[in-house]
């Protein structure tokens, strides 16, 4: 499996300045891991989020909301794990 | 005197929100009219079918949906609101009034409470 | 006897999923209640209250309330509810249903 360089885990709602500040220094090879309200920046409509995404499938069933797959893969507790093990470092917005 | 509480806050985030709800619970305990408004991030509140188990809390729609029953008079929903963040009647609980804030709404109110 | 499920220290179950009828009258029996229709009518109402609103009614006037929108002024008052639940009534009547305690009673 391809090494992730940065994972970005972001626990913020979409309007928090952490949010806009996370997507700014997302790279090539980083993924972002949406936790907590993270996950609204899914459903809203004012954001695009490209690139390696992923989404706390817990955290999308709290609040109700549907994952796209074609945007982030909905992932468990378990496979978070395994993707900050995968990642050679971890910034936690 | 009539009281409007904003609900602008995300819920599950942090408390803020639980408590402006249960202002608005208190109120209506004692028979003061008080409706609530949902805009912003708060417009996910209204989301049908949480699972907060998942994340061992309690669901917001299903205690929101006691709000009539207490006696709250209204819930306003923030229209554009509900548009960014996807939000129509399929998807939203029953009972929600879609408003325009930027008109009339806040001026009805004699008392317009925001506890974020 | 069946094992009567964990509690706190104000005797409200720890987990309103593990409660049973018999559960109910235990509790109800150390109150010096002995449970009629009248309270079972109000016990099946918060649980099925509880269901669907994942909440206790937050304090005693939003109790009568409740109660109030489910059975009209007859039942939905307090001194009916006192009469069924001496005490608080939302405390007494939500420990033997099974709920959690009302955020709001003192």
């Amino acid at each position: 499996m391809a090494s992730i360089r940065t994972l970005h885990i972001l626990n913020k709602r979409p309007g928090h300045p952490a949010f806009k500040s996370c997507l700014s220094s997302l790279e090539n090879q980083d993924a972002l891991l949406l936790t907590e309200n993270g996950v609204l920046a899914l459903v809203d409509k004012g954001l695009t989020l490209e690139g390696c995404v992923y989404a706390l499938s817990p955290d999308l069933k709290a609040r109700a909301i549907p994952g796209d797959a074609s945007v982030a893969q909905a992932i468990d507790y378990d496979e978070m794990v395994a993707l900050t093990a995968r990642a050679q470092r971890v910034i936690s917005w | 005197m009539k009281t409007l509480v904003i609900m602008n806050q995300a819920p599950y985030g942090d408390w803020s929100g639980r408590e402006a709800l249960d202002m608005a619970f208190s109120l209506a305990a004692f028979d003061q009219p008080v409706a609530l408004l949902f805009t912003g991030d708060g417009v996910n509140w209204l989301r049908r079918e949480q699972e907060a188990a998942a994340i061992s809390q309690k669901a917001v729609d299903r205690n929101l949906a006691a709000a009539t029953i207490f006696g709250v008079t209204a819930l306003y929903a923030d229209q554009q609101s509900c548009h960014r963040f996807g939000l129509d009647q399929h998807t939203m609980i029953a009972g929600i009034t879609l408003a325009d804030t930027n008109a009339g709404l806040l001026g009805e109110y004699d008392h317009v409470i925001s506890l974020s | 006897m069946t094992a009567m499920p964990e509690r706190n220290n104000e005797g409200f179950l720890e987990d309103a999923w593990a409660w049973s009828p018999e559960a109910a009258m235990a509790i109800a029996d150390e109150d010096g209640i002995t449970l009629t229709d009248n309270h079972w009518e109000i016990i099946n109402f918060l649980r099925y209250f509880y269901k669907q609103h994942e909440m206790s009614p937050p304090s005693n006037r939003l109790f009568v309330k409740a109660v109030k929108e489910a059975f009209g002024e007859t039942k939905g008052n307090s001194i009916y509810l006192m009469q069924l639940f001496p005490g608080t009534p939302a405390k007494t009547a939500c420990r033997i249903a099974g709920l959690p305690r009302p955020t709001n009673c003192l």
